[in-house]
């Protein structure tokens, strides 16, 4: 159902596709991003120490987490003709081949503005054994009229 | 001087240790000092790759026929394309790029849609640095413009640093 900015209520849930994470999706990720980093790369570096860290092998990039959280937000703003403009996030727990991660949201609140209608959203991405990889707060701008809002273009 | 447009198809260097010990460690870098980018082009097939890397099917991004009737009057790229664009327009022996750079959280703001065939120019610094549980960061802020001078998004991040 399209999210109306009257009808959402502070507790209600977004949700986004699961994703499974492989040694081929972080490849592709490098390439689509051009992060080369060889924490996404490179097995015999991973199996180094990060000052007390120890990774194990190769991790996932975390804006991997930013960019399934984008693509929840702007498919469930689009339809009501509401505007993604701001995401924050935190990496929590590296994430790695072989993981299935899922993005979700819960409406915190609402905010009207002199000239527009915000809602703030606390989004997390899960693991499959349901551990938080990563959490943040996003801002969901619903313009109040056309003529009120601000120009999208 | 003229400057080269960057394009994700050319002269990308993908090897991350080379030019490793031309890039400035933690202590070299000076927070305020604007950062040194090249512009990139942004084309419809880095949209592409980008959107297929993280399950985007919306058509906004990838059907002109839709696209056209939509919003934005045209195709765009998703929001979240700066991830892309903090890469492509950041030269080799750049400290971002520092094999071992941990990103450690990010927040950006939105104001309009990149589109394929911008010019896409960054400005970009670290703001601060400091130590933590013995760890070095750097804050960065960073600002991407179109070709027409309109912010399309800011942020900043924090990144730990290799030691």
């Amino acid at each position: 159902m399209t999210a109306t900015f009257e009808s959402l209520t502070p507790g209600d849930i977004i949700e986004g596709p699961a994703f499974p994470v492989s040694r081929e999706s972080i490849r592709l990720f490098c390439d689509a991003s051009l992060d080369y980093n060889p924490l996404h790369l490179d097995d015999n570096y991973m199996k180094g120490d990060f000052g007390k860290t120890n990774f194990g092998g190769i991790i996932m990039h975390g804006m991997n987490n930013f960019g399934l959280i984008t693509r929840m937000l702007t498919d469930w703003a689009q339809p009501p003709d509401a505007i993604h403009r701001r995401l924050e996030t935190r990496w929590l727990k590296p994430v790695k081949p072989g993981d299935t991660i899922t993005p979700t949201g819960v409406i915190k609140a609402k905010q009207v503005t002199s000239k527009s209608r915000w809602v703030l959203i606390e989004v997390m991405v899960t693991n499959q054994g349901g551990e938080k990889v990563a959490a943040g707060e996003a801002m969901i701008e619903f313009p109040a009229t056309a003529e009120a809002g601000p120009s999208t273009h | 001087m003229m400057q080269a447009v960057n394009t994700a198809a050319s002269a990308f260097e993908t090897d991350f240790w080379k030019d490793a010990n031309l890039r400035k460690v933690w202590d070299e870098i000076v927070p305020g000092e604007p950062r040194k980018t090249l512009p990139y082009k942004l084309t419809h097939e880095a949209i592409v790759l980008y959107c297929k890397s993280v399950g985007e099917t919306n058509p906004l991004y990838l059907d002109e026929a839709v696209a056209k009737s939509g919003p934005y009057g045209g195709l765009v790229a998703p929001p979240s394309i700066h991830i892309l664009l903090m890469f492509a327009c950041t030269p080799a022996d750049d400290w971002m790029r520092s094999p071992g750079t941990v990103n450690a959280g990010q927040s950006w703001s939105y104001n309009i849609p990149a589109r394929p065939g911008d010019t896409i120019t960054l400005q970009a610094r670290a703001l601060d640095k400091f130590i933590k549980r013995e760890r070095l960061f750097v804050v960065h802020d960073n600002v991407f413009f179109n070709q027409n001078g309109d912010v399309i998004c800011s942020g900043r991040g924090q990144t730990i640093r290799a030691m």
